[in-house]
């Protein structure tokens, strides 16, 4: 951390917020080289974390601790130690479902659809997203297994040849789910991990010690920089980010499809696809944010996540957050044009009836909250966006439980409606995913590429063959179309 | 082994070695065991001890323990068969159930040796049901088989002394009780009492009768908390002997009713619905009867009626009084009436005049013997063709109160020394002013026979266990006094006794109860030929034609005297019979604690039900409690809002509250007997309430939550107003629905029924079953809810779960209060699996566990279910039930308890035997994580496809019955098969009036409802609406 330090103290820092269109910001500051990035985001792994990381690992692994206490009482008691009832039949166990494959959105959209659509900026954040799109799914496909009332027969979703000749269901939107949030982790995680392959080999290179040097030569398949591996990896690369970005749009609009082609007034709407897509975008560049800002002060990323990304992830966030909320006023003009009396009510119950505390904590963080980032000054100050997005972290959460447990409690035959409450299984539940997904995070901080070293180096000015030194040729910026042959092979410029 | 024993004759060697008797082969046979150590067992290192068990514990586990999915049985096989009995096939046999001295005709199906399933049985002229083609039975005789098996059941003679109680048997018993009746016997029974419940057992009598010969010094008393003695008293005033009213309803146009629950606490509740709903199904011609009802609470029979009038206890005497003087029955200073009043006796009284013969008026059994008078009165006057009389039988004894206060007093002065219980339990029900517990204490022996070891027992020197009445043989009679003989089904499970083996055994007559009743019914039967007679009784459960003779009614005597006005100060308390545990005998019954009371929809608790204006004034919300005082006596009792009830009464259901009932029922609920005192035994006026500040938690089945102002607008959008439809509720009055006969089909929204594709099949190969539903006969009695629990192996889930809203059963009776608060209409709507052909659960199940047959049933396959709990999500009309926890194997007062075994041995382990011996074998008992729900019975349709495609038979109308069908007295419930243009149900299916719930979903509901249709005088209909004003389009 010391070198780092001296040497982001000794440049004047850069403000690369600038909106001057003519003017190409800079996507490394600090001055730094090759080196010193190779070095900031290396050194990371292979020293001692602060202790920080201590405190939060040790209390991520105590909630993770909880939730396996939650998952052993569950299993061997019954899915009624939660809060679910007779009206109320899916609760926080498929709210959390649903939140956590939102979060794994933002990882894949600003690896592929971004990569795609050539937004360079997006090299600094994308391994960090695209570790916790990984860790998020992982937390996703946790709940649809376990919230089933036979837990141990979960598998009988998969289309596995079995001696009974059944099939599972195909006309049931939950194996369509089983589908979707499988191809997307296996891509996901295929992305993930092919984008890591020069890091890998950065961090194996620099490894002390048998363990790490075993471990990260084994994970980097032997990647030795040749131009036919670097060749093949640019390929397989774009090819990837190709396939993730359909599944980007088709895995939460299958989500969404568990409640459009429901029966239940309140779930049943076509507006769902696209609102869910949007809102996960949302939620999950929330929790890019939320994680972003604290990682790079703890491990010294300043340079590297400048201001700029966070702000031009704030400004994705007011974007959809703007999609979601005019969603929300479609939502309730149909309900009112349609004439329906059940869906109609379904609506006025949501704003009206007695869980509708949860609805405006959902308008107020999701819509009233990201207002805020139409200010500069907001979308600049750390400390103004991380509230915002903890805001729609909160949000979201409830948009998806005002969705499921509120159109619940009330539908068709006013005998049956009920209420909920969650149990502390639910609570302990909710906490233990976090646990999960944090010490997985946490995990991944301490021992891997937190940035994409490789990628990050082709946005930088040496990268280019005729790099500019002054800054009138700094308004040119690197084009990567034009530049596609240049490898950063050489050492950096001072 | 030394050396060989020299051996003659030829040799046989196994192998040239031991032919050849080398010494390494001699060392190796001297070896029993060769290469075994024994020395290595106890010497065996840790390591090897270690390898050795844990290699045979995992060939254990996965032989014996582990990887098995299929059940453990154990096998008793007959060692002498008995004869006719095909293994697998139910028989079915007739019984009797004596309840408060009136006997209920049953018919009890036996599964092998277990009775599972008691129904009415259709011979007899009190449980016939509408049609007459089946019997009915109401919710606690069907709920009594499980009582049958309840663990909690006395197993043993306990033998008590002062705080010392052991465990006795029979045998000692005898021998204690055979010295203590033979000093009894010398003094001619002096210091002998008898306190037996009510029976009406003709060999309870005949026993009765003899030891009072043997014993004329002893004295026999009787007593029920719940009696009809005041109308015994009354009759013999106005008519000069003691009568028995028997209403023909089928004959009557014109009923009111005061303070009278005659379709569901009356004894002959079931035949009245029967006939009551006869008159109700003639609405499409219209020619229905209408019912007035006065009432001081909200009965069953009141949400029935066409007009009904909430008053206090005080006015609705008033209310008589005024009737009998409008009617001319008795002549006396006119009653001042308020306005309403006035309004009801008008209209009642016009329509009485009106109806001629064809009227009859009824009054509560409870009410005062004037009430009782001024009805006969009234009846006489009007001349009506719809009562008729049966001589009361016991007319030598007591009424029930005067009885146990006499046999308190005498306990008190120590002139009883023996005192023998028969069944009851009055140390938890007896007038609290007697202090009976006290005096019993007091008692050098005294012994009480009773089903359980119970508060009463408690209290006595020798508990006996009794046997239940499907365990023995015993006799009974009917409201019009029809003779019936009941027949064990099963042997004692515990070696209890009845009654007459009791009385026989104390009197050292060496007779079975076999023989006690047969020796009775030599009387009672043709003596020249007897068996056949005895058989044919056995048979067919009754002997209709010893039915008490009709008495003609005499020439009005007396009347008893008015009361005196009493004050309005205070509440009145209304003391009444739960509809679930009566008297608080059924209070270890875990189908009854949990079945829904038909008005509060409360489980497992009674509560203080309360007016909402009263509530209001008081500043009292549901589930307060309440600290009601009267007489310097009070309980504490969570308050219950109940629309339609009288402002100014409190009704305090008994039979709560019990302290030694069984692990299901003790300490539920509150205990209102303590305010109950011999002079008052139906209603106490001048009580005081007071709010404690404490609230306490109310298991409804029903609303579960309040409804905010925008609940409320949508659920009277959805049931409509009062005598209105609403979009799942039909209903309207029978001169509109006249005027308008197609008025179940106005308001259907969204007509259009678009279909992405035409459905593959139309599910009706080789039937489609389909169900209709007649809300205008239905009235929320609730016997179709048990029925479908003991059928279908439904659990019990307990308080907890009720208030988590995780009841399981498959069929509820959904009640809709319209109107205002003060004065609301009923609607009662049985609703059930639909049987959609495009079922919204079937589309959403992953693994295909929820599919159509081809019949039209939406059919569960459990084991394919692992619990996604989609399909109740989307089933629009909330039927599905799922299995949360294992409900079996959770104790219903408990929290469900972690299962550290394979989830699927749960149930064999960890539900006791005993209560497994209640399962209906023809129904899977399925486990937790399984979502569950109607079936339409189909192991009924099933079982009767079956016999008639065996017998080459076509199958006819009728022939499947479902049990909700079975129970149903008014046949509200009717089941068949769509194909046959001409069966019950697809008559019904046409009727104008039928209507599916939910229609303008698409879900094409196999489940059709007729629509309400009431009959309320001129006077008092709802204004009919002007023309189709229905919003929401």
């Amino acid at each position: 951390m010391a070198t780092v330090d001296t040497v982001s103290q000794q440049v004047d820092r850069v403000d690369n917020t600038t909106d001057d269109p003519t003017v190409r910001a800079p996507l490394v500051l600090g001055g730094k080289d090759f080196t010193a990035v190779t070095e900031t985001v290396a050194s990371i792994a292979q020293r001692k974390p602060p202790l920080a990381w201590y405190i939060a690992f040790g209390i991520s692994l105590a909630l993770l601790g909880l939730l396996g206490a939650c998952l052993a009482y569950l299993v061997s008691t019954g899915v009624g130690v939660w809060g679910n009832n007779q009206p109320v039949a899916w609760a926080f166990d498929i709210v959390n479902f649903v939140f956590w494959v939102g979060i794994g959105h933002a990882g894949t959209l600003i690896s592929a659809i971004l990569f795609l659509l050539r937004q360079n900026w997006r090299t600094s954040i994308n391994r960090f997203a695209e570790a916790m799109t990984i860790f998020a799914v992982v937390c996703a496909g946790l709940f649809p297994a376990i919230h089933v009332g036979r837990p141990w027969l979960a598998y009988w979703l998969f289309p596995i040849p079995n001696q009974m000749g059944m099939w599972p269901q195909f006309r049931s939107p939950l194996l369509w789910d089983v589908f979707a949030v499988s191809t997307y982790a296996t891509v996901s995680l295929l992305f993930w991990y092919v984008g890591m392959l020069p890091d890998l080999a950065t961090l194996r290179d620099r490894a002390v010690g048998k363990v790490r040097q075993i471990v990260y030569g084994v994970l980097a398949l032997g990647w030795n920089g040749s131009s036919r591996h670097w060749h093949r990896f640019e390929r397989a690369y774009l090819l990837l980010a190709a396939l993730a970005t359909p599944l980007v749009l088709s895995v939460h609009s299958v989500v969404s499809f568990d409640f459009a082609t429901s029966q239940v007034a309140g779930w049943h709407t076509t507006l769902f696809p696209p609102y869910f897509v949007a809102g996960a975008v949302f939620g999950g560049f929330a929790m890019v944010i939320t994680l972003a800002v604290p990682a790079r002060q703890l491990f010294g990323l300043k340079d590297l996540i400048t201001l700029r990304h966070l702000e031009n992830m704030c400004k994705v966030l007011l974007g959809t957050g703007l999609i979601v909320a005019y969603a929300y006023g479609t939502e309730l003009f149909i309900a009112w044009y349609s004439g329906a009396h059940y869906e109609r009510f379904a609506f006025i119950n949501r704003f009206r009836g007695p869980m509708a505390w949860s609805a405006w904590l959902m308008v107020l963080c999701n819509v009233v909250a990201p207002q805020l980032l139409w200010f500069k000054k907001a979308r600049t100050n750390v400390w103004v966006m991380l509230v915002v997005a903890m805001f729609v972290n909160v949000g979201m959460w409830f948009e998806r439980f005002v969705i499921i447990v509120t159109s619940l409690t009330r539908d068709y035959l006013p005998s049956s409606w009920g209420g909920y409450s969650p149990t502390w299984v639910d609570l302990g539940m909710l906490a233990g995913s976090f646990g999960l997904f944090f010490t997985l995070f946490l995990l991944f901080l301490r021992f891997g590429p937190v940035v994409a070293m490789a990628e990050v180096k082709t946005v930088m000015p040496q990268a280019h063959l005729k790099h500019p030194t002054t800054a009138d040729e700094r308004k040119f910026d690197y084009q990567p179309d034009e530049h596609h042959h240049h490898r950063p092979a050489r050492g950096g410029h001072p | 082994m030394d050396k060989p024993t020299p051996q003659t004759g030829k040799q046989y060697w196994r192998s040239l070695e031991v032919l050849a008797e080398t010494p390494q082969v001699r060392q190796l046979i001297e070896q029993e065991f060769a290469g075994y150590d024994p020395a290595a067992i106890q010497s065996m290192s840790r390591r090897g001890f270690m390898k050795v068990m844990g290699a045979s514990m995992a060939l254990a586990g996965l032989t014996l323990s582990g990887c098995r999915r299929w059940p453990e049985q154990r096998l008793a096989p007959y060692s002498a068969a008995p004869s006719n009995r095909i293994p697998g096939v139910p028989e079915q046999y007739a019984t009797v159930m004596d309840v408060g001295g009136v006997a209920m005709g049953l018919l009890v199906s036996s599964h092998d040796g277990r009775p599972v399933k008691v129904e009415g049985n259709p011979s007899h002229p009190f449980a016939r049901t509408f049609g007459g083609r089946l019997g009915a039975a109401d919710a606690m005789a069907q709920a009594s088989v499980l009582e049958l098996y309840d663990p909690d059941r006395s197993r043993q003679v306990v033998q008590r002394d002062g705080q010392q109680s052991q465990y006795s048997d029979w045998e000692k018993f005898s021998a204690a009780a055979a010295a203590a009746f033979a000093t009894l016997g010398k003094a001619q029974g002096q210091g002998l009492a008898i306190l037996s419940e009510a029976s009406s057992s003709p060999s309870v009598a005949d026993m009765k009768r003899r030891l009072l010969a043997a014993m004329p010094q002893a004295q026999w008393y009787e007593y029920e908390p719940m009696s009809s003695d005041n109308r015994r008293q009354g009759t013999r005033q106005a008519a000069g002997r003691e009568l028995r009213d028997i209403l023909h309803l089928t004959d009557a146009d014109v009923v009111v009713l005061l303070d009278a629950d005659i379709l569901a606490s009356h004894p002959a509740h079931l035949r009245y619905a029967a006939d009551w709903a006869a008159r109700r199904r003639q609405a499409d011609q219209g020619n229905m009867n209408r019912v007035y009802i006065a009432e001081s609470r909200f009965s069953v029979t009141g949400m029935a009626a066409d007009r009904r009038l909430a008053l206090r206890p005080a006015r609705v005497m008033a209310l008589l009084e005024a009737l009998a003087q409008r009617l001319g029955a008795v002549g006396g200073e006119a009653v001042s009436l308020s306005d309403e009043e006035r309004k009801f006796v008008d209209a009642s009284v016009a329509d009485l005049h009106a109806a001629g013969k064809r009227a009859v008026v009824a009054v509560g059994e409870h009410l005062s013997p004037r009430a009782h008078a001024l009805a006969y009165a009234i009846n006489s006057a009007l001349h009506s063709g719809a009562v008729r009389y049966v001589a009361e039988p016991g007319v030598d004894r007591p009424s029930h109160v005067a009885a146990i206060t006499e046999l308190t007093r005498q306990m008190a002065q120590r002139q009883v020394k023996t005192l023998l219980i028969l069944g009851g339990n009055p140390a938890y029900d007896g007038p609290a002013d007697l202090e009976f517990s006290k005096a019993l204490g007091t008692v050098p022996l005294s012994i009480h026979l009773s089903h359980y070891d119970n508060e009463t027992s408690a209290l006595c020197r020798w508990h006996l266990p009794r046997a239940h009445y499907l365990e023995c043989w015993g006799d009974g009679r009917a409201w019009d006094l029809t003779p019936s003989v009941a027949q064990p089904l099963i042997q004692p499970l515990f070696g209890g006794k009845s009654v007459i083996e009791l009385l026989a055994l104390l009197m050292g007559e060496a007779l079975d109860g076999e023989q006690i009743v047969r020796r009775t019914w030599q009387s009672i039967l043709a003596k020249d030929d007897f068996e056949k007679a005895w058989r044919r009784v056995l048979h067919d459960g009754v002997l209709r034609e010893a039915a008490g003779a009709y008495v003609q009614p005499q020439a009005v005597q007396q009347s008893p005297t008015r009361s005196a006005a009493s004050s309005l100060a205070g509440f009145d308390l209304r003391f009444a019979a739960d509809y679930r545990t009566y008297d608080g005998r059924w209070a270890n019954n875990g189908w009854l604690q949990e079945l829904p009371d038909p008005l509060t929809k409360l489980t497992w608790d009674n509560a203080a039900l309360l007016a909402p204006a009263d509530a209001q004034s008081l500043g009292v919300s549901q589930g307060d409690l309440l600290r009601i005082s009267v007489g310097g006596r009070s309980i504490d009792i969570a308050a219950c809002l109940l629309p339609g009830q009288p402002a100014g009464v409190i009704t305090l259901p008994l039979g709560y509250g019990r302290w030694a009932s069984g692990s299901v029922g003790t300490k539920v609920g509150v205990n209102t007997y303590p305010l109950r005192t011999g002079q008052d035994m139906h209603y106490v006026g001048g009580a005081t309430v007071k709010r404690t500040g404490r609230v306490y938690p109310l298991a409804l089945t029903q609303d579960h939550h309040l409804l905010n102002d925008v609940g409320k607008q949508a659920r009277d959008a959805r049931i409509g107003s009062k005598g209105q439809s609403g979009l799942i509720i039909r209903e309207t009055t029978l001169d509109q629905y006249k005027a308008d006969p197609k008025f179940a089909h106005r308001d259907v929204h969204g007509g259009v029924h678009l279909q992405l594709f035409e459905p593959p099949r139309k599910f009706n190969d080789p039937h489609a079953w389909g169900m209709a539903i007649d809300m205008s006969s239905c009235i929320g009695c609730s016997g179709c809810v048990v029925a479908c629990q003991a059928e279908n192996n439904v659990p019990v889930v307990g308080k907890d779960q009720v208030l988590a809203g995780r009841e399981m059963h498959w069929l509820r009776v959904d009640r809709y209060f319209k109107g205002e608060p003060a004065d609301p209409a009923v609607v009662n709507q049985v609703m059930l699996c639909q049987h959609c052909e495009t079922a919204p659960c079937e589309q959403v199940c992953p693994v295909a566990a929820t599919v159509h047959d081809t019949e039209g049933l939406n059919t569960m396959v459990y084991n394919r279910c692992i619990g996604t709990r989609y399909c109740s999500n989307n089933c629009p009309y909330k039927v599905r039930r799922f299995n949360y926890f294992d409900f079996h194997a959770k104790d219903p007062r408990g929290g469900a308890k972690p299962w550290p075994g394979l989830p699927d041995t749960q149930q064999r382990q960890a539900i006791d035997q005993i209560k497994q011996m209640v399962f209906n074998p023809e129904v899977t008992v399925r486990m937790r994580g399984v979502m569950e729900k109607c079936t339409y019975c189909v192991q009924r349709i099933r079982a009767a496809t079956s016999e008639r495609r065996i017998a080459g038979q076509k199958l006819m109308d009728g022939d499947v019955v479902t049990a909700c069908q079975q129970a149903c007295p008014t046949q509200a419930i009717v089941f068949g098969d769509l194909n046959d243009p001409n069966s019950a149900v697809s008559q019904l299916h046409r009727n104008q009036r039928a209507y599916g719930v939910l229609e303008e979903l698409n879900t094409q509901p196999r489940t059709k409802y007729l629509a309400r249709i009431t009959n309320p005088d001129p006077g008092s209909a709802p204004a009919p609406k002007p023309g189709k004003d229905h919003g929401g389009h």
